[in-house]
């Protein structure tokens, strides 16, 4: 089953054409790595796709719907959730806040109940808890839990990042550069985290700069240059193809 | 929330049930014989607690507003001056020059309600959706140019000369003169603070809250999670516009009689001095940093008084300057204010 058809996405900036006419399908279950020099379009093609800027042309299925325009949180609610390339916890938030803000469908977040204290609220934050708290065993974090963001060092708030964002049971993650500027033994503790919650089932696109990591953890890749799909195959493919290699090389 | 905050920030009483019992017992008092006769040479500190109390109201949802979701309102007072002038005009009797409906005072109050609401409504759809730095300027400028229109459309608001014969609900309920008077207002509007405050700390310390501090340190993140920020916007910006609204109704039914002198931009610097010394977030802390600087204020006039070559204008002028560097120096040496939070607030101290 396609998961995530995008066609014909297309966005410039004044007189620069970021991503031009970018099309491409990601099955369910798969793990997809999307690669390009800088400037090819990677994140570009993320926010178009996650809704975060307007794409001028193009249209984005997800899940069998036609989500092209809808609005982030809506796309977060339908289960299609991303990062960010800067890691962005939010530093002024506690671990415990960032991790429970994240689940969703919390009665308590609306007014009403925050005002009438209401029972449907508190078992939401019971149980959001306890996920939280899980999560953040799983993702080794745990006792940093009512420590502020902002003072969690950089291993540990991609990590944080990468907890809250499955606190939403996202069908798709969009992880924009998770092993950016991250050390290689946690590069390789992400990679088992990636694995294992596809594993489980969750489809993921992966954007990287590092080709190492990416071509031995992805079942296929995506290559960018220039706003548009240069080529998409399995990794060995790929790194045979003479157009990729060009690119790759500025000829 | 870290342990420490939350047992500075928890009264031993629910604020919200404290505030609808003292609320209760201030109708009941209204309604008795009954009446507590101040001693004499306390009004001018008693006057100073009643605009003390209307004043927190509005900084409940200011704090809200900046404190927790990070939005720069620095016109409260437009939405106070609404909500006043709306109340007077709606049920003013027979006001010289200027516009009165005649209404029944609680008719004035929904008015006043309604009328903040909808310039809430309409500046937040209109500028809410833009950058941070937008929505100060904007709501500056409208407290400014509500200001003016007040003064220019004098046949409707009595202009300078304000808009007299509007009913006194409170003064109306006993015969035994100011004192009674002054002491009744203190104790029904310090119970609407009190609940007030109660209602928007159980906003601000839930799920809900949550999410407008998530959206403070970051709009699109706390989107990308799904969250409707911009609606979270909108929302405390017109609970907030609401409550100021009905700060100023309570004003003017307390006066008899709507000014322009009391909806001046002294308003919004005050309230926001408040906030910003008590420490911007902490909902007991806000009141608090009111507290001081009223307190400040109060006794600077009395030692006025006790100076006598120093004429009133003058030290006024120079209480300003007092008052802006109290300011400079809470925000160079401790800018997360008296019982903020540092690491929420995201400053260095």
């Amino acid at each position: 089953m396609t998961l995530l058809a995008v066609e014909g996405v297309r966005r410039s900036f004044g007189s620069l054409v970021a991503v031009e006419g970018v099309s491409f399908g990601i099955e369910a279950g798969e793990i997809v790595g999307m690669i390009g020099p800088n400037g090819a379009g990677k994140t570009t093609t993320f926010n178009c796709i996650s809704s975060v800027i307007d794409s001028d042309a193009g249209t984005v299925r997800f899940d069998g719907a036609d989500v092209t325009g809808v609005p982030p949180y809506a796309l977060a609610r339908r289960g299609m959730v991303r990062t960010f390339q800067q890691t962005r916890e939010l530093e002024t938030v506690t671990v415990a806040d960032n991790m429970l803000l994240a689940a969703p469908e919390h009665p308590g977040e609306r007014a009403w109940h925050a005002i009438g204290r209401t029972s449907a609220s508190a078992q939401r934050e019971a149980a959001a808890r306890e996920r939280a708290m899980e999560l953040l065993e799983v993702f080794d974090i745990a006792g940093m839990v009512e420590e502020y963001a902002g003072n969690l060092s950089g291993g540990q708030r991609k990590l944080l990042e990468l907890a809250r964002s499955l606190m939403l049971d996202p069908k798709l993650l969009m992880l924009d550069e998770p092993f950016a500027g991250v050390n290689p033994s946690l590069t390789d503790e992400i990679v088992g985290h990636i694995e294992a919650l596809n594993d489980e089932g969750m489809t993921l696109l992966i954007i990287e700069h590092e080709l190492e990591t990416l071509t031995d953890l992805v079942d296929r890749l995506i290559v960018l240059a220039d706003g548009e799909v240069l080529a998409t195959g399995p990794p060995a493919e790929i790194m045979d193809n003479e157009e990729v290699i060009d690119a790759y090389l500025g000829g | 929330m870290s342990a420490e905050s939350g047992r500075l920030e928890d009264l031993p009483v629910d604020a919200v049930h404290l505030g609808a019992a003292l609320f209760v017992l201030a109708v009941l008092l209204l309604y008795s014989p009954l009446f507590v006769q101040p001693p004499g040479g306390t009004f001018t500190v008693l006057e100073v607690v009643v605009l003390f109390l209307l004043y927190a109201m509005i900084l409940v949802g200011l704090n809200l507003q900046f404190g927790h979701a990070g939005l720069v309102n620095f016109g409260p007072v437009a939405f106070f001056a609404v909500g006043g002038y709306t109340a007077a005009m709606v049920t003013a009797e027979n006001p010289f020059g200027a516009v009165g409906l005649g209404l029944a005072w609680p008719v004035g109050i929904v008015a006043a309600v309604l009328a903040a609401a909808a310039l809430g409504v309409v500046l937040g759809v209109s500028t809410l959706r833009l950058r941070d730095d937008f929505l100060a300027i904007v709501t500056l400028a409208v407290a400014e140019i509500i200001y003016d229109l007040i003064i220019a459309f004098r046949d409707y608001t009595g202009g300078s000369l304000g808009l007299n014969n509007v009913p006194r609900p409170i003064a109306g309920t006993t015969s035994a003169g100011d004192g009674a008077v002054l002491v009744s207002t203190i104790i029904v509007f310090g119970a609407l603070a009190v609940l007030f405050y109660g209602v928007f700390r159980r906003l601000s310390a839930s799920p809900y809250g949550r999410v407008l501090r998530a959206i403070r340190a970051d709009e699109q993140v706390t989107e990308t999670l799904g969250k409707r920020v911009f609606r979270y916007k909108l929302a405390v910006f017109v609970y907030g516009a609401a409550v100021a609204g009905l700060a100023g109704a309570l004003l003017v039914f307390y006066n008899g009689a709507a000014s322009a002198g009391f909806f001046t931009i002294n308003v919004t610097v005050i309230v926001w001095i408040g906030m910003l010394i008590g420490g911007a977030g902490n909902d007991r802390g806000v009141i608090g940093g009111l507290a001081i600087i009223m307190g400040f204020q109060l006794f600077t006039r009395f030692l006025n008084d006790q100076i006598p070559f120093v004429t009133q204008d003058q030290f006024a002028s120079l209480r300003l300057v007092l008052v802006g560097l109290l300011l400079m120096v809470i925000i160079k040496y401790r800018p997360e204010g008296i019982w903020g939070n540092a690491d929420e607030l995201g400053v260095d101290s």
